[in-house]
């Protein structure tokens, strides 16, 4: 009679599904998980540690490289923080903006876990959908920043540069005719806001497609509904936050709770969950990306209507315009030593957070009053999800654990730091 | 003035201090940061740049903190908004006129006017006019200058007239024409002229030899200890990618306070000189052949074993003063063991006829911020100024303070303060001293007795002798020419019998950097460590090249420039079967006489000891590596003592041979007295032409000689016969005139300088410059010969 | 009725078949891929790909080795090296960029008082040897000269922003 004895599986890091470097050990009995044991640190940079070596400004673009799937709404975090050691605030038109942003981002957050979760689960359609519709936020991007991904666009006292009027177009080539050019340059005559504007119209239908797809699909519901159930006491215990937790129906959302930016002056709902499964978490971000979209409507409004500055004027915190820095004395100096040494912040401690697309993304920083942090704590939401690991997964299958991966919308970028 | 305290109120904070101290000084002393642009804590007030206005209740105008003396009540306030409007808009006036050039200067990143800018100035300008340019000058090797920049806070100005004492910068103009400037074109370069760098808060003068080389922000900081004079000036070197990129003095108030001169400043170019020895090298049937050291350190051994293994006597070892302690120790150390007691470090000494009665730890026997308090000193044989600049800022600050100073010498010397000279040839200054002993009534015997009684005393000695009874505090210096002198000996017993008739104390100026650490090491013929008698005395540096030995052992001298007399060191050298070199450069002198050189590290390579004139032992570190495959010199005694089998060379780091030295020398002090009443006859004599060869202040070792900028400088001037007026009319010579001058047989062509610095029936031809490194002593007879 | 009217969508497939209806019609529509290389996504002037030098139109270089993208560049990519040229002027004996620390964040270039180093539209480039990555200052020059007009248009399209 053989001895039985529980299976040791190694799941990662390199495995497809394991969202980066994600190394599970899972005890099985069977095809049923015991235990599951997240294993992290591969992608680990010593991004606090670094941060306390470089002067304030410095430590920005390390940020987007964090979750480097919502890459602004950790400058996001990261902005607001000095922002709060300075005392300073950002000019409205700059909050508008990195609204606009942040939604922008969130969208783009949800379609990359849309496309991989449904792909782990094995609808590959979407996954092609879904990056169809990244590619057009890619280019809001790249107009403001110059980088597709990692922007470095938000900087402490406002954002780099103000929306351009323009938007790239394309280029006539042999590939396509005159036509279909012209077509593809419909959307792109006029300014970013123009182009963000004709996303937004089009992008509820987007989402309707994406819920033909999955939300009825029996394959996708058996998949997701009942799997890794947690409830709203278990979600909070657990340190859960964003749609994790609101897809245990606990109504919480830092744009809401203790808004930033301009989200006191935007309409939106915090859409819960009831069961806390997969597939109410599933169904919490598809609502989240539609209400990201009407956040974006009206942000792109209030920008037609307003202009005025996006960075402080107080040129101790933030670099002079080139203009000044050509031909005033005092702006070449602040620009000289805002490049080579930044500024000092006065000593103290602060916490900032926003509602990063996979929960409460916050950095708690303190100063000693010099130019660069003395202790730079990054709040990665991953982090506590990915803790929840063993608890979501016992019980389940082998295969639930793709799903549970995919639902807890994991980016080591930001749990190993 | 009453020691009773007054109480003020500064930014809600209450303060203490004394009435009529500035208020900036009560600030800064309670760590309050006023902005500032001219004061400085080392200079006279000028109150011209207004930067440091505050807010003084009750007075209706701002007030500079740097001119507003304290009184009892008074309440500051340095944030207000009248004291920031009234910074703001100094600020703004400031920049006026400064130019847009942050990215190409120097100063960026280390700059006041940045900071300050940056600190309390506006962040907008509002002026759009044009602004002025000053026209570029060019002041010499040392300092760059850009005086657009200047902001006029006068504090070079200052520094020339009351530091310095060499008023070599000046305003003109007034108003947005007021400029800075030479006078007159021509460069500054007195012997103290870097620190301007330091004083000035923008980037008008900046250094020129790291001109470019680094922003403040690329260099790590390095603590160190100058390697040149005496003094020990305390140092930070600035390094970037393993390099010395700059020197900035360190403030130490009992040393250097905080002036550095140019020498320990800009010296550090001679580490990176192509001269750098980077591989051991060893003379193979004549040839020179780069080497891997288990080679060359088994070819040292073999030939000093071979040489000397037998007889130790045949071994002498010289060493320059300017090694380190640990180097010190462990030359004498393997000498000694190999059973010779032939080392000495006094290689520009000739006149050895005290050993045995000399001073035991020579020094200066009062601190350096001592000298200050001075009430009379006379120097014998001293260019103080030239030789040690930071003891000659003392000395003029005791001189301001009314002590009276006199000197003996051989040669007229450029002066920053008032002072009697009594300039004769080398024979007269003994006549010159013993009138003084005898007006001072100094008891002596012997010939010195003699000397003594047959002198005359003039005027001059008479008031000598009384302003050094009358000093509560007096002091006699014996220099660097006293110490090359032929009669050293005779000085030395008269000056301490002075020192004993007029209650004052003797005094040495130690020549190089650890002068008192060699005596303390016991790297001397007849003193062991910590200046112990030896049982066995051994050959001093002139008997060890008048009587030639078959192995020598030379450590960071050069042959041709380090001795006294280099004709005679060359014939020893050129007689010997083995000479070991360890040395940091590869010279033509060293190379036409050795038959190995060992790479050793040079200044900021290593880690080790100085103790400078006033007795105090400064450790540093090795702050870069060495170039090439040189290695710290007391790694390389180290080895050479194991492979000679000599038992006691074990350490493991400069530390262990340092703790070593401490178990017998920790406790030695500075010693100078001198334990005999008589000396012996009159080397030096009034006959013929007298040869006064002193040591240029850019030439006393071998990393300044190859400092090049210090060496582009008009204070290191080229080899020349210089003669005053008269004596070359009886000499028959003519200005510019190239000359041979003979000493001893051996020849060297120089061009002739009319000097009024030199007494008849001398001349001057300095040693340590090429063209001057084949001829004879630096005291004697020499003749001159039409070329 | 619900359990009935789900029982029927179940039992005939429906969502699937609603579901194959959108993937069939995409099937057949006009298909969005871009054919890179020969076709090209549109690009923002402020796109921020290779480093570039610029030189004056006297063909004068304009770096004045200020050092402050040394300063300013978070990954510490940057290596310069500075000297006196023989006319006097401040320039750069030695302008590395290293590419694999390079995080093109554009600080070199917003930090740029004189607009010496931009970053270019270029993001085609690979290394084959060991020592590509590090750019000097001759190939950074290389790619300035070759993308002048280009990089000159993006700076005036820009001008107004920064």
């Amino acid at each position: 009679m053989p001895e039985i004895r529980n299976y040791t599986l190694n799941f990662g890091p390199q495995h497809p599904a394991a969202h980066g470097v994600l190394r599970l050990v899972l005890e099985m009995d069977g095809e049923v998980i015991v235990r599951s044991d997240p294993h992290i640190g591969l992608l680990h940079r010593a991004t606090e540690k670094l941060a306390e070596t470089k002067p304030y400004n410095q430590c920005l673009p390390y940020m987007d490289r964090l979750d480097y799937v919502s890459m602004m709404c950790n400058e996001h975090a990261y902005s607001l923080a000095v922002e709060k050691l300075l005392g300073i605030e950002a000019p409205v038109r700059a909050q508008y903006i990195r609204t606009m942003f942040d939604e922008i981002t969130r969208i783009l957050n949800h379609l990359m876990w849309i496309g991989t979760h449904a792909l782990d689960v094995g609808a590959m359609t979407m996954f092609l959908y879904a990056f169809r519709e990244r590619e057009d936020l890619m280019d809001c991007y790249e107009a403001v920043s110059g980088a597709r991904l990692h922007a470095a666009y938000y900087r402490p006292g406002g954002v780099y540069r103000d929306l351009p009027d323009v938007m790239p177009r394309v280029e006539n080539n042999r590939f396509r005719s005159a036509a279909e050019v012209d077509r593809l340059n419909s959307n792109r005559g006029g300014s970013l806001l123009d182009f963000i504007e004709d996303f937004t119209q089009r992008f509820p239908t987007y989402v309707d497609e994406y819920e033909t797809l999955l939300t009825d699909n029996r394959i996708w519901k058996q998949r997701t509904v009942g799997i890794a159930e947690v409830t709203a006491e278990r979600a909070m215990a657990l340190g859960f936050t964003g749609p994790m937790l609101r897809g245990s129906g606990v109504e919480w959302d830092l744009r809401k709770k203790q808004p930033y930016a301009a989200y006191d002056k935007v309409d939106f709902d915090i859409p819960v969950g009831v069961n806390g499964d997969c597939y109410d978490r599933y169904l919490v971000r598809m609502e989240e990306m539609r209400q990201s979209n009407r956040i974006i409507c009206q942000c792109v409004t209030w920008l037609r209507e307003n202009s005025g500055p996006v960075m402080i004027d107080n040129h101790k915190f933030a670099a002079p315009s080139r203009k000044a820095m050509k031909e005033e004395m005092e702006g070449l100096i602040h620009h000289f030593k805002f490049f080579s040494e930044g500024y000092c912040t006065p000593p103290g401690e602060v916490y900032a957070a926003v509602e990063a697309p996979k929960g409460e993304f916050g950095v708690y920083a303190v100063s000693d009053g010099a130019n660069k942090p003395y202790r730079l704590k990054l709040r990665a939401p991953g982090f506590a999800h990915i803790a929840a690991m063993d608890e979501m997964t016992k019980g389940h299958m082998l295969a639930d654990v793709v799903a549970v991966i995919g639902t807890m919308d994991v980016v080591f970028g930001e749990i190993d730091r | 003035m009453t020691d009773e305290l007054v109480t003020i109120e500064v930014d809600g904070r209450e303060l203490k201090a004394k009435p009529g101290t500035m208020l900036i000084d009560v600030t800064d002393a309670a760590g309050i940061n006023i902005p500032r642009f001219c004061y400085h804590k080392k200079l006279s007030v000028s109150a011209n740049c207004r930067m440091c206005l505050v807010e003084v209740e009750k007075v209706p105008k701002p007030l500079p903190a740097c001119c507003t003396p304290v009184n009892e009540g008074m309440k500051v306030s340095t944030r207000s908004p009248m004291a920031l409007g009234a910074q703001k808009g100094t600020m703004e006036f400031l920049l006026i006129n400064h130019p847009l050039d942050c990215p190409i200067c120097d100063q960026g990143g280390e700059c006041e006017l940045q900071d300050v800018a940056v600190g309390y100035g506006s962040d907008v300008s509002r002026y759009s006019e044009a602004k002025r340019v000053v026209p570029q000058r060019d002041i010499g090797p040392l300092i760059a200058t850009d005086f657009t920049r200047c902001i006029h806070c006068t504090r070079c100005v200052r520094f020339g007239a009351e530091i310095a004492g060499v008023r070599e910068l000046g305003a003109t103009g007034r108003g947005e024409h007021m400029t800075i400037g030479t006078f007159v074109e021509k460069s500054v370069d007195s012997e103290m002229s870097g620190n301007v760098i330091d004083l000035c808060p923008v980037g008008s003068l900046t250094a020129k030899p790291s001109r470019y080389k680094a922003r403040a922000w690329e260099l790590t900081q390095h603590d160190s200890v100058a390697p040149h004079d005496s003094v020990g000036s305390n140092i930070h070197v600035h390094t970037r990618n393993n390099r010395v990129v700059r020197v900035h003095p360190k403030e130490n108030e009992s040393i250097n306070e905080i002036w550095l001169s140019d020498r320990d400043r800009f010296s550090y170019e001679g580490l990176n000189s192509e001269d750098r020895l980077t591989q051991p090298m060893v003379r193979k049937n004549g040839e020179w052949q780069e080497v891997e050291w288990q080679e060359a350190l088994e070819f040292a051994v073999k030939g000093l074993q071979s040489a000397a293994g037998s007889d130790g006597d045949q071994l002498a070892t010289l060493v320059s003063a300017n090694s380190t302690l640990e180097e010190l120790y462990l030359a004498q150390k393997l000498t000694r063991g190999m059973d010779s007691g032939n080392i000495d470090h006094r290689l520009r000494q000739s006149d050895f006829r005290l050993d045995g009665n000399d001073s035991p730890v020579p020094g200066l026997g009062i601190t350096i911020q001592g000298i200050e308090s001075l009430d009379a000193a006379l120097l014998v044989g001293s260019n103080v100024r030239k030789e040690q600049p930071i003891i000659a800022h003392r000395l003029r600050k005791a001189a301001k303070s009314g002590a009276k100073v006199s000197f003996i010498n051989p040669l007229w010397i450029d002066l920053h303060f008032e002072a009697d000279q009594f300039v004769s040839t080398p024979a007269v200054m003994v006549d010159n001293l013993a009138s003084i002993a005898k007006a001072a009534s100094a008891k002596l015997t012997g010939n010195l007795a003699k000397l003594v009684k047959a002198a005359e005393v003039s005027e001059t000695a008479k008031s000598v002798a009384e302003q050094l009874k009358s000093a509560n505090n007096g002091v006699i210096m014996l220099g660097n020419q006293a110490a090359a002198h032929p009669d050293y000996s005779l000085l030395v017993v008269l000056a301490s019998a002075i020192a004993e008739a007029t209650n004052t104390s003797l005094s040495y100026i130690p020549a190089l950097s650890n002068s008192v650490g060699a005596a303390l090491a016991g790297a001397l013929p007849h003193r062991g460590p910590a200046a112990s008698l030896v049982e066995k005395c051994g050959a001093n540096a002139q008997m060890m090249q008048s009587k030639p030995r078959k192995a020598y052992l030379l450590m960071g001298a050069e042959p041709g420039f380090d001795f006294w007399d280099p004709s005679l060191i060359n014939s020893a050298l050129d007689q010997a079967e083995c000479v070991v070199a360890l040395t940091a450069y590869h010279s033509e002198s060293l190379a036409s006489c050795a038959d190995v050189m060992l790479p050793i590290a040079g200044f900021a390579e290593t880690s080790g000891t100085l103790v400078n004139a006033e007795g105090t032992w400064q450790s540093f570190n090795g702050l870069v590596k060495p170039q090439g495959d040189a290695r710290p010199a007391w790694k390389v005694l180290r080895v050479l003592g194991n492979l000679l089998d000599i038992d006691g060379f074990d350490q493991n780091s400069s530390d262990d041979v340092l703790e070593e030295l401490k178990s017998h020398a920790a406790e030695t002090a500075i010693d100078n007295s001198v334990s005999t009443k008589t000396a012996g006859e009159l080397n030096s004599s009034t006959e013929g032409l007298y040869r006064i060869g002193d040591v240029p202040m850019y030439a006393s070792d071998a990393l300044v000689r190859r400092a090049s900028s210090l060496q582009r400088t008009n204070s290191a001037e080229p080899a020349a016969v210089r003669l005053s007026a008269n004596q070359a009319k009886s000499s028959d010579v003519e200005e510019e005139e190239t000359l041979v001058v003979v000493q001893d047989g051996n020849r060297a062509q120089l061009p002739l300088i009319i000097d009024p610095r030199v007494p008849d029936g001398a001349v001057w031809i300095s040693s340590a410059l090429p063209g001057t490194e084949k001829l004879g002593g630096q005291f004697g007879v020499v003749t001159l010969e039409k070329a | 009725m619900t359990v009935f009217k789900n029982y029927i969508k179940s039992l005939f497939l429906l969502e699937l078949l609603k579901g194959l209806r959108l993937t069939g019609r995409y099937f057949f529509a006009k298909k969005f891929t871009v054919q890179y290389p020969e076709e090209r996504a549109p690009m923002s002037p402020r796109f921020r790909g290779l480093h570039a030098q610029r030189r004056y139109d006297n063909g004068e270089e304009r770096c004045i080795a200020c050092k402050l993208c040394e300063a300013t560049c978070p990954a510490l990519a940057i290596t310069i090296d500075v000297e006196a040229r023989e006319d006097g002027s401040r320039r750069t004996s030695r302008y590395d960029i290293d590419l694999f620390k390079c995080i093109f964040c554009g600080f070199c270039q917003e930090s740029c008082p004189v607009d010496a180093i931009v970053e270019t539209r270029v993001y085609e480039y690979a290394f084959e040897k060991r020592g590509e990555n590090i750019m000097t200052k001759d190939k950074l020059l290389a790619v300035g000269d070759e993308h002048e007009s280009q990089i000159s248009a993006d700076i005036a399209a820009q001008a107004k922003y920064r």
